[in-house]
């Protein structure tokens, strides 16, 4: 591995020679967290066009290569909270709407993104406004001053709020009936496109791509069957095209759209399971974590899905007492996932986060699984996780800069960079 | 049982008429036989997946009349299908040992408040198994309860099957203070009562007279329809001597039994209402003092049970708070019910009518008398395990059975564990030891061979240990004892320092 | 086939007889005459006296002695002799009740239903109203005092309600049914009545909005009664709390949370050394009970019998059982009528032994330690010759909802008898 790493750093210089130097860089810390691969000391890291190159212990870098001496600091993954309404202001009902994307309700100009940066929050999911399904929650990089600047994801996973009464269970049934039914009429579109074109050459259209000339037509709601005649011989199979209610739960089924289901309790869980019937459908739970709640009852079946959990990093009790439960770490020994946000939606609780989560390692929890609740797993909830969310090769440069262990209270965030551009802080020499 | 029989058969009709298109799609699409037969074999496996529950050594109440001494109470997939001192009890079965306590149907509730943990109408969908509520309702004994127009049963940690039966029950109102309300139920009535004698005819005649036209069924309300071919009960409220009378006439003469909620001037015309069939439910404990001004017998009395009991009438026995107390009074709540029970034995009504008071008979209430109520080979494995008779005010249900399952057991919740805890472990796994190879527990472990004429040494011979689950339980020190439970100091006179 | 209650009470019967063999072989043919020496005297011209035979005497005296079979004799509405077997003398009537259970007559020592409801409890003007009589509130016979008969309730303390620091003087009588209220009267007044938990607080003015206002106006007060007092002053503003401090009349304090009992505590044992009974003592008033038995400040428990939300454990903790635990002397119980009904005063019992407190104490808790707290002792509490002929016949254990009043006697004279006058609890 090392070897391999000086030979790519020696190749760099001759790539450079020939184009405009790259904003390329090498930072050296004390200890680095990477989440992915556990703690590296004395780490270099080498970042370039605001991506890590590579990343190692002890890592000889080229002359001429700027690097930036940090051998105090510690540095980890910029924090990410996949559940956030930060920067937003609108209020939601009580409907189904889950082709609403909260990335049309984006305020750009907020200066809470400026703050959250200072916390080390270099990635945010937010989420839109109302209960029942309000949409789909997006993803951004806090800082840009345009919304397309921002953007990192229209479709991070779609919310639903879930408590146990007939009418939420009614429309979840109802939702996926309709994909079920969307499913049917794909299915007899095909055969009869298959019946009436035997034997002749077929092509099939994905329904994600776009011609032009069809995105008009196919903007509207409501179900066409396009059999188009493409000219000459070959015939295109166009599938019908879902209604818009319809086409995220089909993504959901279909695997390209998460599904965060908020709950309040223990029994929410199994009336959820109830409603979703048989179905094979895996999702992430987003549960507010109160004083005396009792979601541990559900845990092991919380477990077995291998569920990601969204809560707060919060010790709560057992009902009627003074019983402490460390419920983050009852839920991961079980094998669930967790995802911590901050305690609240203010900056405040965004800068208080890691001494939050710290005090939960300290009653029980495991750092590495803490370290992987504050940003990889939240990116990967999102389904950004191939593209930041850790300190690896060919991810994002979001870093964030502390001069001691993330989890000790009196750690201070020193620096923070977003796509390797400091963003709070100053790393000069 | 009439009805319950015209239940039965009605229930198995449904069967058939479900089971026949099913058979008849399998021969007509023949692409989806492959499928049917997969159904079929994922049904098998789901049958052939049994679970077992037994109980042992129970001295248990059936109430069915008999208590029945050292018994095992057998159930699969929470049905009992044995109750005998001897049963073959199936590997893998989940035991609990009743050893030293008795053994009691699960109680039902006619209604009570918040022990779903759940608000809504829709019980099914909102049901709160894990609710505290719940928790305190398997402790005082009841593991059925009916709330709002659903007779449900508490399975505390799952939501399916929460529902046993609904809308069994139809409200009517008839009141004297409300004579319009007398009036109008009196003429529905008398309209469906017309309506049924018509369309029985018309059942009769249509066969040999095929111009015959179905009498209208306009004007005919459904829920009486439905209490006068005795697919339901009509339930009131009423407490007046007049009210009383009333209901019992109308009952008498429509031919329906009716439930009446309070009753509480019963004991002044129980004769009437035995007559009508009816069930009362009832506080014993409700108190309200009759006008001065009148002269005849009436207000409440505690002998209310035991009056209408002698008469005939069914007799259903609720709190007269129907949800959860803790505020600090002890007593007059739905988790003290078996109390409430005994107040009605104050008044003269027999012990066994007082338990099936809060078993069986709010069963038949609900609808619900063919699953629970009692404990026969047949029903639900509702069970409660007693460290002493029911109705004692120092008794505690030490392990709570719904469905064949064990959701309560004393030691294992915060709640009472404290008071008075068992002595005895439970859910002891069953040891089997064959003849010839118990240990002799007074062998003497083996010393040196003795010398002749010597006498061999006596060994110390090992502590006599009890074999599992056969610790005798602690006496008190100085509680009552439960048979008789005489406040007595142990042992000669003269102890207890005053 | 036999009953449920026969098989019951058989067992019942069975069991005792094997127990009071023991307990009573030193008591075979013995006669407790303390009041009379010798053989017990006919019956005198004017006088009245009857001889009363139960299968089960709890005489509630200090030794806890069980009779089985028990008699007494009653003469001119006192006991005269309690035994295991005597001979009836002449002019008495023996009346047998047979296989039944015979208790004192129970003590409440905090009653409101004087008044037949809750109307008359209480004027909220002055701080301080210790002179202030609830005897003109009294409506005798009333149907709740008519039921507490029927319950078995023999000696009541009504007193009026918390609404003000000293509420005023309560009257300790027993509830006769056939008897004018005159005759039932123990004592007039029978003690002073102090609230200290938040209830004052509802009337307050200027002054006693707050815990340390409201103790500093009893303090003020007593204070002023003891210095009149030491001073051999006479004055009439002052003239019950004079009384108390004289040790002339009790003291009942209703107090509670861990707050108010502790203060109650310190203020009514430590500071001023009367006969005081700590009533109510709920909430989180558990947490001081061992300050409570340091002191030697006897509690009376009611209506709230059990605790939860304080308890932090998630259990359900029964105050009695705890306070027994602890060593709280004289433990008795109250229904703070009607807030409780006053017949349910055995229900009270019930309720404390069902949580963990030891049933024959409970029996003590309604019977002889509410009267030795109160120092009524010397009359009610226990059947023991020289008391009061107050006393109560059960078809089974008193603690028992399911045990029947039969007959209730006060004074020697039946004030209830089930047969006669219809089961009215």
């Amino acid at each position: 591995m090392k070897t391999l790493n000086t030979l790519l750093l020696a190749a760099i210089p001759a790539l450079a020679s020939a184009a405009p130097a790259p904003d390329l860089f090498a930072i050296k810390v004390g200890k680095a967290e990477t989440v992915s691969h556990g703690t590296i000391e004395h780490a270099v890291i080498l970042i370039e066009d605001g991506k890590i190159v590579t990343i190692g212990q002890d890592l000889p870098i080229e002359r001429g290569i700027r690097v930036l001496d940090l051998e105090s600091w510690t540095v980890m993954p910029g924090l990410v909270n996949p559940y956030s309404r930060l920067g937003m202001d609108s209020r939601g009902g009580d409907e189904f709407n889950p082709q609403v994307s909260a990335f049309d309700d984006l305020y750009p100009s907020s200066d809470e993104y400026d703050r959250v940066l200072e916390a080390g929050y270099t990635t945010l999911g937010l989420y839109p406004a109302g209960r029942a399904v309000p949409g789909r929650a997006c993803a951004v990089r806090p800082g840009p001053d345009t919304a397309e600047g921002m953007l990192l994801t229209r479709d991070a996973y779609l919310k639903i709020y879930f408590r146990s009464d007939a009418r939420a269970k009614k429309m979840l049934r109802d939702a996926f009936a309709k994909v079920d039914d969307y499913v049917e009429k794909e299915k007899k579109a095909r055969e009869k496109f298959d019946k009436d074109n035997a034997g002749k050459k077929t092509e099939e259209k994905k329904p994600d791509e776009k011609k032009p000339d069809e995105k008009a037509g196919t903007q509207e709601g409501g179900e066409k069957k396009d059999e188009k005649k493409d000219d000459k011989s070959k015939k295109v199979y166009v599938p019908p095209e879902p209604d818009e209610k319809v086409k995220p739960f089909l993504d959901i089924v279909n695997g390209k759209l998460n599904a965060l289901v908020s709950i309040g309790q223990a029994a929410d869980f199994l009336h959820l399971m109830d409603a979703l019937g048989e179905r094979k459908l895996s999702f992430d739970l987003r549960v507010p974590i109160t004083r005396e709640i009792d979601m541990y009852e559900v845990k092991k079946q919380i477990g077995e899905r291998k569920c990601r959990i969204l809560m707060e990093p919060e010790i709560s009790m057992t009902p009627g007492t003074m019983r402490m439960r460390n419920l983050a770490q009852e839920f991961s020994a079980e094998g669930a996932k967790i995802v911590f946000l901050p305690r609240g939606d203010t900056i405040g609780a965004h800068k208080n986060a890691l001494r939050n989560v710290g005090e939960i390692v300290a009653q029980g929890l495991s750092r590495e699984v803490a370290l992987r609740a504050l940003t990889l797993e939240g990116a990967e909830l999102m389904g950004i996780g191939a593209r930041l969310g850790s300190l690896e090769k060919n991810k994002d440069a979001n870093l964030v800069f502390l001069n001691g262990d993330p989890f000790e209270p009196g750690t201070k965030i020193m620096a923070v960079m977003l796509e390797g551009k400091v963003v709070f802080g100053e790393v000069q020499q | 049982m009439f009805q319950t029989s015209r239940m039965r058969a009605a229930a198995l009709c449904a069967l058939i008429g479900l089971l026949a298109p099913r058979v008849s799609a399998s021969f007509q699409e023949g692409g989806d036989a492959p499928k049917e037969a997969e159904k079929a074999v994922d049904e098998k496996k789901k049958e052939e997946k049994e679970e077992w529950f037994a109980l042992t050594n129970g001295d248990v109440f059936t109430g069915t009349g008999s208590l029945l001494r050292g018994m095992t109470v057998l159930a699969r997939n929470g049905v009992i299908t044995k109750i005998a001192s001897e049963v073959d009890i199936p590997e893998g079965a989940k035991l609990l040992d009743a050893k030293g306590m008795r053994v009691y149907p699960g109680l039902v509730a006619t209604s009570s408040s918040g022990l779903f943990g759940a608000t809504s109408a829709e019980l099914e969908d909102s049901v709160d198994p894990f609710s505290s509520r719940m928790v305190l309702g398997l402790a005082s004994g009841i593991t059925s309860s009916g709330m709002g127009s659903v007779a449900a049963k508490l399975k505390r940690g799952e939501i399916k099957g929460v529902v046993m039966r609904d809308k069994y029950l139809t409200t009517l109102a008839y009141s004297t203070n409300n004579p319009s309300s007398k009036r109008n139920l009196s003429e529905k009535f008398a309209a469906t009562a017309k309506y049924l004698r018509e369309f029985r005819e018309y059942e009769l005649k249509k066969a040999s007279n095929k111009e015959l036209k179905e009498p209208p069924k306009k004007g005919v309300d459904s829920a009486l329809l439905s209490v006068l071919k005795g697919e339901s009960l009509a339930r009131f409220n009423a407490d007046s001597r007049e009210d009383l009378l009333g209901i019992a006439r109308l009952a008498q003469q429509y031919g329906f039994r009716p439930v009446i909620d309070g009753c509480g001037e019963g004991w002044t015309v129980a004769d009437e209402l035995g007559r009508a069939g009816a069930f009362a439910v009832l506080t014993p404990r409700d108190r309200d003092d009759k006008s001065e001004a009148l002269v005849r017998p009436g207000g409440s009395s505690i002998e209310n049970a035991a009056i209408l009991h002698s008469r005939g009438v069914q007799v259903a026995i609720i709190p007269s708070t129907k949800g959860v107390d803790l505020g600090g009074i002890a007593g007059r709540d739905i988790i003290h019910l078996p109390i409430e029970a005994g107040f009605a034995v104050r008044g003269g009504l027999p012990e066994a009518a007082a338990i099936a008071a809060i078993t069986i008979v709010p069963a038949r209430i609900l609808g619900i008398d063919h699953r629970v109520g009692t404990i026969e080979v047949g029903k639900d494995c509702d069970l409660l395990v007693i460290d002493g008779d029911l109705m004692h005010y120092q008794s505690f249900v030490q392990y709570a059975v719904v469905d064949g399952k064990q959701v309560y057991d004393k030691e294992a919740e915060l709640w009472f564990a404290h008071i008075r805890p068992r002595t005895t472990p439970s859910m002891a796994p069953e040891t089997r030891v064959d003849p010839g190879e118990e240990v002799d527990p007074n062998a003497a472990p083996k010393t040196e061979e003795p010398k002749d004429g010597e006498k061999p040494a006596e060994g110390t011979p090992p502590e006599d240990k009890p074999a599992d689950g056969e610790t005798p339980p602690k006496e008190p020190p100085s509680d009552p004892p439960k048979e008789g439970g005489t406040p007595e100091p142990v042992g000669g006179g003269g102890q207890r320092a005053g | 086939m036999v009953s449920r209650a026969c098989w019951v009470v058989i067992g019942a019967l069975a069991l005792c007889a094997c127990r009071s063999s023991a307990s009573s072989k030193a008591l075979d043919n013995a006669v407790d005459t303390r009041a009379t020496k010798g053989a017990l005297a006919a019956l005198a011209e004017g006088e009245t006296g009857v001889v009363i035979r139960a299968e089960k005497l709890f005489t509630m005296d200090a030794q806890d002695r069980v009779l089985s079979p028990g008699m007494l004799l009653v003469r001119n509405g006192k006991i005269e002799a309690v035994g295991v077997r005597f001979d009836v003398p002449a002019g008495f009537e023996l009346i047998d009740y047979g296989p039944a259970w015979l208790t004192p007559g129970l003590v409440d020592l905090h009653t409101h239903v004087h008044a037949g409801g809750f109307g008359d409890i209480n004027d909220m003007v002055l701080p301080i109203n210790a002179e202030f009589r609830v005897s003109p509130t009294v409506v005798p016979g009333n149907p709740q005092l008519q039921r507490a008969v029927a319950g078995g309730v023999t000696t009541l303390f009504g007193i009026p309600g918390s609404g003000t620091s000293i509420s005023g003087a309560g009257v300790l009588y027993k509830p006769k049914l056939h008897d004018t209220y005159e005759n039932g009267v123990l004592a007039d007044p029978g003690g002073i009545k102090v609230a200290q938990d938040s209830n004052p607080q509802r009337g307050a003015g200027d002054l006693g909005s707050s815990r340390a206002g409201l103790s500093w106006i009893l303090e003020d007060a007593n204070d002023k009664a003891r210095g009149a007092l030491a001073q051999g002053r006479r004055d009439p503003a002052l003239e019950n709390l004079m009384k108390v401090h004289a040790r002339e009349l009790p003291i009942l304090i209703h107090t509670a949370g861990s707050d108010g009992v502790g203060n109650t505590t310190r203020m009514w044992r430590g500071k001023y050394p009367v006969r005081s009974v700590l009533s109510h003592g709920c909430f989180d008033a558990w947490k001081v009970s061992p300050f409570v038995a340091e002191m030697g400040m006897p509690a009376n428990n009611g209506p709230r019998t059990i605790e939860y939300s304080s308890s932090r454990e998630g259990r359900i903790i029964g105050i009695s059982a705890h306070n027994e635990k602890i060593g709280v002397p004289h433990l008795s119980i109250n229904t703070d009528s009607p807030v409780v009904p006053q017949e349910e005063l055995f229900l009270q019992a019930a309720m404390s032994a069902r949580y963990g407190a030891d049933g024959y104490l409970m029996l003590r808790a309604m019977t002889i330690n509410p009267a030795i707290a109160f120092g009524i002792d010397a009359r009610v509490g226990s059947l023991e010759p020289g008391k009061d002929a107050d006393l109560a016949v059960r078809t089974g254990n008193p603690l028992d909802p399911r045990a029947a009043v039969e007959v209730v006697w006060i004074d020697g004279r039946i004030e209830y008898d089930r047969a006669r006058d219809g089961q009215m609890f």
